[in-house]
């Protein structure tokens, strides 16, 4: 069956030592989609494959400016405090201050701007 | 702060009382957000961190806890946008989630400058998958899927793809060549030029 293939050969393409771009595992997606709510009926098989890419460019965003905050204070190891600071400082992140927040580490960064050519 | 050796947390491992592949919980009579940690409602770690050394410099560390946390928020990203988008298909009682509604709900909480590249993805996929498909000598059928809702109002001009047929609507015309002609020739992309500039399937060649 197509789909079949379309998700088995994604998943099979996960930890390889290959580079270049690898596409999140479909089935794991749309695991944590119908999670979301309880009323998430049916999902198009296109809409894992969005997030795949979707999430790429989450993680690359979030990492960049977690790695500013990293540079910012002259060290060379990202640490999660890097990553709650940026969260702090991108509005489009407000959805994860719970998150960031939860494990009870002191937030104390203060607000940055942050200028990575790209108005948020 | 938790540093290096990843034998200091079990998020990792086995859950202790385990007994079914990892989905069992010690949470059962208790409704509150569960203290085991199940790797199945996150995206992979080794995936997650593959992607965030695209970013980083070759002499960067990352610290476990800041890959933990990052792997949180990507599933908080999915539902987040899952969220909303399922909420559209709500009221305008559609049963399936499209597609188009999670481009739409990204537009709608933000995340518009993934819209476009998102987009640009997509179309490829569904070229890429139509030329395999034709390759083949096969008809191009509804695959099973509810595939019914995706004429539904498309998300901005360049997202005018319907699917019938396995013909693109030609007035996606804000994506170049990225539907095909009467004839049925392929647009701008061949599968050559398809590997060459963006190859998210190359475990497909």
């Amino acid at each position: 069956m197509r789909q079949a293939r379309t998700y088995s050969g994604i998943l099979s393409g996960g930890i390889s030592g290959r580079t270049g771009p690898h596409l999140l595992p479909l089935a794991r997606i749309k695991k944590i989609m119908k999670k979301s709510g309880d009323d998430v009926k049916m999902i198009s098989g296109e809409a894992p494959i969005v997030f795949s890419k979707a999430c790429e460019l989450f993680i690359e965003e979030l990492t960049q400016r977690s790695w500013m905050v990293t540079m910012r204070g002259k060290r060379r190891t990202l640490n999660k405090e890097d990553v709650t600071s940026a969260v702090i400082a991108t509005d489009i992140f407000d959805f994860l201050l719970n998150l960031v927040s939860d494990t009870g580490n002191s937030v104390e960064a203060a607000p940055l701007e942050m200028d990575i050519s790209k108005s948020s | 702060m938790q540093h290096g050796n990843s034998s200091n947390s079990n998020r990792n491992n086995n859950i202790i009382n385990d007994t079914n592949n990892g989905n069992t919980t010690n949470c059962d009579t208790v409704p509150q957000p569960c203290m085991v940690r199940e790797q199945d409602q996150y995206m992979p770690i080794a995936n997650v961190i593959r992607i965030m050394r695209r970013i980083l410099p070759a002499h960067a560390k990352i610290s476990d806890d800041a890959k933990e946390t990052i792997q949180e928020c990507v599933s908080e990203y999915i539902s987040f946008i899952t969220g909303e988008a399922n909420e559209r298909c709500q009221r305008e009682q559609r049963k399936t989630i499209t597609a188009e509604d999670v481009l739409w709900a990204m537009g709608k909480l933000g995340f518009d400058d993934y819209v476009e590249p998102l987009t640009v993805f997509l179309s490829r996929y569904r070229e890429n998958e139509n030329e395999r498909t034709s390759l083949r000598g096969e008809p191009i059928l509804k695959r099973g899927i509810d595939y019914g809702q995706m004429m539904m109002a498309p998300y901005g001009p360049a997202f005018h793809m319907g699917h019938h047929q396995g013909m693109f609507d030609a007035a996606a015309t804000a994506m170049g060549g990225y539907f095909r002609d009467a004839s049925g020739a392929a647009g701008s992309s061949s599968p050559a030029s398809l590997t060459k500039n963006f190859d998210p399937f190359g475990q497909f060649k």
